[in-house]
């Protein structure tokens, strides 16, 4: 333990730069006071934390082993009856990636945003500062210890992503309208991932229960307590994996939440970066992937997670086929691969569930081959989120630079851009090139790999589950084919043929186009990582109970040596790889044709933008009149309905008890008529009344 | 103890007189009366205190008596006074024409 003491540092680091930018930066000096040096100092600073954790955690430096189990420390925070609730940190090599990948393109977007944001003046120490909560968010969530901690972390990334998403409410550079385009992309933002937070919320509740008052990983994941609690009650478990997996679709902006991430292209396109690449999207990842032992109890909660993934990666990469706007393009395709990561997770844990059983208060593997598929479902996954972050973060950095020369987002105000700027040309060619899947991209590796998992889990499976899962293999293939199309589109609109713009500033400054290629490099190369052997390095909590405690479940648990060369050894030697690399080519020969050539002409295909299926991608499929008439529609009628009950229900009864007691009284102070007879005959009276129940009493009582 | 007059004779007359003076309250217009018709009331009561008091051979009865004269003097002393100043500003001694401290 060196390092790893020390590893709360790692989310401490931005927070302290996010108050001391935040609150003081008007008191340093001219110089610092944007805070973007002290930020991106800071953001620095954890990622070097965050590796040399990385770097003990699996045995290169320290006492060179590898840690067998997760590193879990934490301190009492507050306690509710018999609850004791806990905040602390939680390593293992799940939470170390988030880590590693979060801080690290954080610190080059930070480092570009020095150039990109260099306009904005005093509103920059704004921008550093939230971008700064909003890495903490991310960290936070990485390093926490229990669900209610990450939901707090959670919840502050949905605070800042809106914050962000706003950053040009109050005065866009374009004017008025965009500025109103952004307040509302922010509120919608901020509302749809809500929606997705009371069901996240929900489910928390429910599993509080369910595992008896615990949110802690290590009890919650702890397999004898999950076997204990599916025996006692599976159905809370159920219902607790679907209203978590509620809270990803609405973060991770899958069907039918996903509306909210193309407008929040309406914020800085470096805060998109930080959105789509290191942030707030990938959170919903790293909690189905966190959550994996809960979820692979139930097949079907598993297999709705690859419906949904799947489905959602055909249907926003249609919606990328004919927009024009160059970040709308790269939003759609974060939607799609997101579906990928969610396919492949679905899809693992499918054959997860259907290889365990839990049988006296255990969870057994039955069948160690359909195990392994699992566990090379949760791999790819995870690999896919990794390489989507490297090459999404290029790609959304590369069309910024464009926007920032451009000062278009139009991609029918662009092209031959190649000449003008050639570094951003090339590092997007080769971010294009990782999210299409050319051999030996980054991209291809796990894609490929998620295709693979998807199909072997077709093959195992049978009945209408065999049924559903060739066709979201078919959906992966198609969307495959979509991408890279609609990259490659992109790339040339952008890049090739005549310049159609009014005004090109050339290539952009340092600070922007060397970050560009030091990503450009890990979007290439990331996927060779594949081929350090994940051996006993995608672990999770699981099963095999040795002591009662938690032990792993481990991805190469399957008798061989190197995963790696294994899988590359498979993926080259199966016809399926082959299908996708030539579908990408075509893909690409067809865009290639279509915007360079112009030899086939798109209009052909979309009746020149009148075609009924066209003009349905092009509104998005009618999702936002959807919305609005969800909300206005559906939520007056509702609204009214509570109005009602609010102010004839609730506010009558507490005004009609009111007015009881002054009508009341209305009517007896009529009896005080200031007539001294009257009040006479009344005392009077009342003697005699109480005197004769005085004598009835005492007659017939016998109460003296 | 020897009884001259039988105890009856003094309770019947404390009634009578207790009756006469609350009729009067109740009835009478003029306030003045309805002040010496609350004096009737209150010698009602001294009358059966007095008649009990010598009944038993107690004198607590007499005692209670002269406390009760002394305060009904001061207030009629009182009581007086208010008709006097209600008289002025009404020119009226009438029960029925003072009623303004009502709702």
């Amino acid at each position: 333990m060196m390092f790893m003491d020390y590893v709360w540092l790692v989310p401490l680091i931005p927070v302290l730069c996010f108050v001391i930018v935040g609150f003081l930066g008007n008191k340093m000096g001219p110089k610092a006071a944007e805070g973007g040096f002290l930020v991106i100092i800071g953001t620095a600073a954890s990622f070097v934390l965050s590796l040399l954790v990385t770097l003990e955690y699996v045995g290169f430096i320290g006492d060179g082993n590898l840690y067998p189990n997760a590193v879990e420390n934490h301190i009492d925070w507050f306690k509710i009856g018999i609850y004791q609730l806990t905040f602390g940190y939680y390593i293992d090599i799940l939470s170390c990636l988030m880590m590693l990948f979060a801080s690290f393109i954080s610190t080059m977007i930070f480092t570009y945003s020095l150039g990109y944001m260099h306009d904005q003046g005093p509103r920059q120490r704004r921008y550093f500062a939230e971008v700064a909560l909003f890495l903490t968010g991310m960290l936070g969530l990485a390093v926490s210890s229990n669900l209610l901690e990450m939901f707090i972390f959670w919840e502050i990334m949905g605070l800042c992503s809106y914050l962000l998403i706003g950053f040009w409410s109050f005065n866009h550079p374009e004017g008025d309208d965009k500025a109103d385009n952004a307040a509302s992309a922010a509120k919608k933002a901020f509302l749809v991932t809500r929606l997705g937070d009371v069901c996240l919320m929900g489910g928390l509740f429910v599993l509080f229960f369910a595992m008896g008052g615990h949110l802690e990983y290590n009890v919650v994941f702890n397999a004898d307590n999950l076997a204990a609690a599916y025996e006692n009650n599976s159905e809370m478990l159920t219902l607790a994996s679907l209203l978590i997996f509620g809270g990803v679709i609405g973060k991770s902006a899958q069907f039918p939440l996903l509306d909210w991430l193309p407008d929040a292209m309406a914020g800085p396109t470096t805060v998109s970066a930080l959105i789509h690449a290191a942030t707030m999207v990938k959170a919903g990842v790293y909690l189905v992937a966190r959550c994996f032992p809960l979820f692979a109890l139930d097949a079907n909660v598993m297999l709705f997670v690859a419906v949904i993934g799947g489905f959602t990666a055909f249907f926003a990469a249609s919606m990328a086929m004919n927009n024009m706007n160059i970040k709308k393009v790269l939003a759609y395709s974060t939607l799609s691969q997101l579906g990928y990561m969610f396919l492949s997770l679905g899809a693992g844990g499918y054959m997860m569930a259907c290889s365990i059983a839990v049988t006296g208060g255990q969870i057994v593997i039955e069948e160690p081959e359909l195990f392994a598929v699992g566990c090379l479902g949760y791999a790819a996954g995870c690999l896919h989120m990794v390489n989507h972050a490297f090459f999404k973060a290029l790609l959304f950095l590369c069309s910024g630079s464009v926007i920032h020369a451009n000062g278009t987002e139009d991609m029918r105000l662009m092209g031959g851009l190649h000449k003008k700027m050639p570094k951003t040309s090339i590092t997007m060619l080769i971010g294009t090139m990782s999210i299409a899947g050319f051999p030996f991209f980054a991209g291809f590796f796990s894609k490929d790999l998620v295709l693979d998992v998807v199909f072997e889990v077709f093959e195992e499976s049978c009945g209408t589950e065999e049924m559903i899962f060739i066709a979201l293999w078919i959906l992966g293939i198609v969307t495959a084919f979509m991408t890279a199309f609609y990259m490659f589109r992109m790339w040339f609109m952008t890049f090739m043929g005549e310049y159609r713009g009014h005004h090109c500033h050339g290539e952009s400054p340092k600070s922007m186009t060397v970050p560009l290629m030091i990503l450009s490099i890990f979007a290439f190369g990331a996927g060779f990582a594949l081929l350090l052997g994940w051996d006993g390095v995608f672990t999770f909590m699981g099963s095999e109970h040795s002591e009662g405690q938690i032990l792993q479940w481990i991805v190469g648990g399957w008798d061989r040596p190197n995963v790696g060369v294994h899988w590359l050894e498979e993926l080259f030697t199966n016809w399926k790889t082959y299908v996708t690399i030539v579908l990408v080519f075509v893909a690409v020969a067809i865009a290639y044709l279509m915007y360079v050539k112009k030899s086939i002409n798109p209009g052909k295909f979309s009746k020149d933008g009148q075609s009924v299926l066209y003009r349905t991608i092009s509104n998005r499929y009618y999702f936002p009149e959807l919305y609005n008439q969800f909300s206005w529609k559906l939520g007056y009628d509702v609204a009214r309905g509570v109005e009602f009950i609010d102010r004839q229900i609730i506010d009558g009864s507490v005004n009609g008890l009111s007015n009881a007691v002054v009508g009341s009284g209305d009517l007896m102070s009529k009896a005080q008529d200031g007539n001294l007879h009257t009040y006479a005959s009344v005392v009077l009276g009342g003697v005699v009344v109480l005197f004769v129940a005085a004598l009835a009493l005492f007659y017939y009582g016998g109460v003296f | 103890m020897n009884q001259l007059i039988p105890i009856e004779y003094f309770l019947t007359f404390g009634a009578i007189l207790f009756v006469i003076g609350a009729y009067g309250v109740m009835a009478k217009p003029n306030t003045l009366i309805v002040l010496m018709c609350t004096e009737l009331m209150l010698n009602a009561a001294n009358i059966n205190f007095i008649a009990f008091s010598a009944f038993m051979g107690d004198a607590y009865g007499q005692v209670m008596v002269i406390m009760t004269i002394s305060v009904a003097a001061a207030e009629v002393a009182v009581g007086i006074a208010i008709l006097l100043n209600a008289y002025k500003v009404r020119k009226s001694t009438n029960a029925d024409d003072l009623t303004s401290m009502r709702w």
